[in-house]
């Protein structure tokens, strides 16, 4: 089953890879992905638009009905800290996904504070439930195979709203396989029993809906339209983090519509 | 130029001429704009302080947060961003009226998210030029559940030498301004720019978060006999 699944999403995979030469991919290196936008950066790709608002409307029936209520529920019952403690433990499990991508994207110093970084906070951190490694402002790597990706020059894609998985694009989708390749493989992450896995991530997901109920439910108040804030917000954070916080720069002879910041007058 | 081998004629003149020059350029420093690092720093103080202010209650936080709030902001500027192609397509009057109603809208917004946020720091961490001469102060929150979190602040010079005020926020990446120009572009395109006003005019008519005095009336003691 999990073979099976790696082994579709590889062929996308491959699939995003050919679009990229397609689209005269030549150029390695970051800055490439701009191009692979035509509106612009900060302005969302959608041709799937129908099929993804369908899909979003799906996956936000799931949250009203079954996460946002057992979301709540556990947060009556869980002391804040101890919901910290949970996504720390958690985080401190991705080590090798942060490794194996900083090094991916010639980062070597960073990989070695991220291994750093793993081995306080599973020693000192009590197996990682704490987080003494950001007091001591030990770099906290978030990079993941999408990304890795995106720093080679893959183009991201259109949106995508995946079943249950929310917002993404065809670059992350693949990434987020890839990233899933050592827990299936690798020991010790093998020696977990399937038993314990699955209520082990439904802890994960509850728990992180969990601490994001208040801002969710702000935002969602805020919005004039949901799908299209989350769209927005998802892109961009997601463009941001490819390029390292740096904001992809203003194409030369770009329209009023696509520069954010041209008033045009 | 000769050297100054004059005598004492020349020193004093040199003397007036300096005390002048000193006098002339702090008038000028007093009169000249903040720099926008300077803004976003009182800013964050005022904004830290008013939040730090428990002798006033949160309804009247909030006010002082809206005072500040339009001081900084240049929503007349934020209005055009956000409505982008379709801004032309609303007479002055609609015009008017959406800067009115999304002021309204994002400082009861930002009232209400802020006022949650008290034992937190920020940082200056940075500042960085933009295209248009625009300016890019970096911040950082420290301590809290956000701690961390990168919020930069866009400023703009209104119009040559006049005051910096914030254009936009970009919150982890996220701009505020990007974010609701998506939202508002297909409000639009499903029944036309207007009703973009009439949406911020139901939302400001809700708040997304009521003042103390709106919330749900508590169950008065049931009267006696």
């Amino acid at each position: 089953m999990a073979r099976a699944l790696v082994a579709a999403l590889l062929l996308l995979l491959a699939a995003t890879a050919t679009a990229q030469e397609s689209n005269g991919g030549g150029d390695v290196q970051g800055a490439a992905s701009a191009d692979s936008d035509p509106a612009g950066a900060r302005s969302p790709w959608d041709p799937w638009e129908r099929f993804n608002r369908k899909m979003f409307a799906f996956n936000e029936d799931v949250d009203h009905f079954v996460l946002e209520p057992v979301a709540t529920g556990w947060d009556y019952v869980v002391p804040h800290r101890v919901e910290t403690c949970i996504s720390n433990f958690f985080e401190n499990l991705m080590l090798p996904t942060r490794f194996a991508n900083d090094l991916l994207q010639l980062k070597p110093w960073k990989a070695y504070e991220t291994l750093w970084r793993a081995v306080i906070n599973t020693t000192v951190g009590l197996g990682g439930f704490f987080d003494p490694a950001s007091v001591w402002d030990v770099y906290k790597s978030d990079e993941d195979f999408g990304q890795t990706l995106g720093y080679w020059g893959t183009p991201a894609g259109p949106y995508l709203v995946l079943p249950l998985l929310g917002p993404s694009n065809p670059r992350d989708t693949a990434g987020l396989v890839v990233d899933s390749i050592p827990y299936l493989y690798i020991p010790p992450y093998t020696l977990i029993p399937i038993y314990a896995s699955v209520p082990g991530t439904a802890v994960q997901v509850v728990n992180r809906r969990a601490l994001a109920l208040e801002t969710i439910r702000e935002e969602r108040k805020a919005a004039f339209d949901w799908y299209a804030a989350v769209r927005s917000a998802w892109t961009q954070n997601r463009e941001n983090r490819v390029h390292d916080q740096a904001a992809a720069p203003v194409k030369p002879g770009a329209t009023p519509d696509e520069d954010l910041y041209d008033v045009d007058e | 130029m000769t050297s100054t081998s004059e005598g004492p004629r020349r020193r004093v003149l040199l003397g007036a001429v300096a005390a002048l020059v000193a006098v002339v350029s702090i008038a000028a420093l007093a009169s000249a704009a903040e720099p926008p690092r300077t803004v976003i720093q009182r800013t964050i103080d005022e904004v830290l302080a008013v939040l730090r202010d428990k002798s006033r209650n949160q309804d009247q936080r909030r006010k002082d947060l809206e005072v500040i709030a339009r001081d900084r902001f240049d929503f007349v500027t934020m209005s055009k961003l956000v409505m982008a192609t379709n801004w032309k397509k609303l007479s002055p009057e609609q015009q008017t009226e959406f800067v009115e109603q999304f002021t309204r809208f994002l400082a009861n917004d930002y009232g209400a998210r802020i006022d949650r946020y008290h034992q937190e720091e920020v940082q200056i961490t940075g500042e960085q030029p933009e295209a248009r001469g625009d300016q890019t102060i970096k911040t950082k929150i420290v301590g809290g559940d956000n701690d961390g979190a990168l919020v930069d602040y866009r400023l703009r010079q209104k119009d040559g030498n006049g005051n910096w005020l914030i254009i936009d926020v970009v919150v982890e990446g996220i701009s505020l301004v990007a974010n609701y120009r998506d939202q508002f572009r297909e409000v639009a395109n499903q029944g036309g720019p207007v009703i973009v006003i009439e949406k911020l005019k139901q939302k400001n008519a809700n708040p997304s978060s009521p003042v103390p005095e709106l919330e749900p009336p508590k169950k008065e003691a049931p009267k006696k006999s």
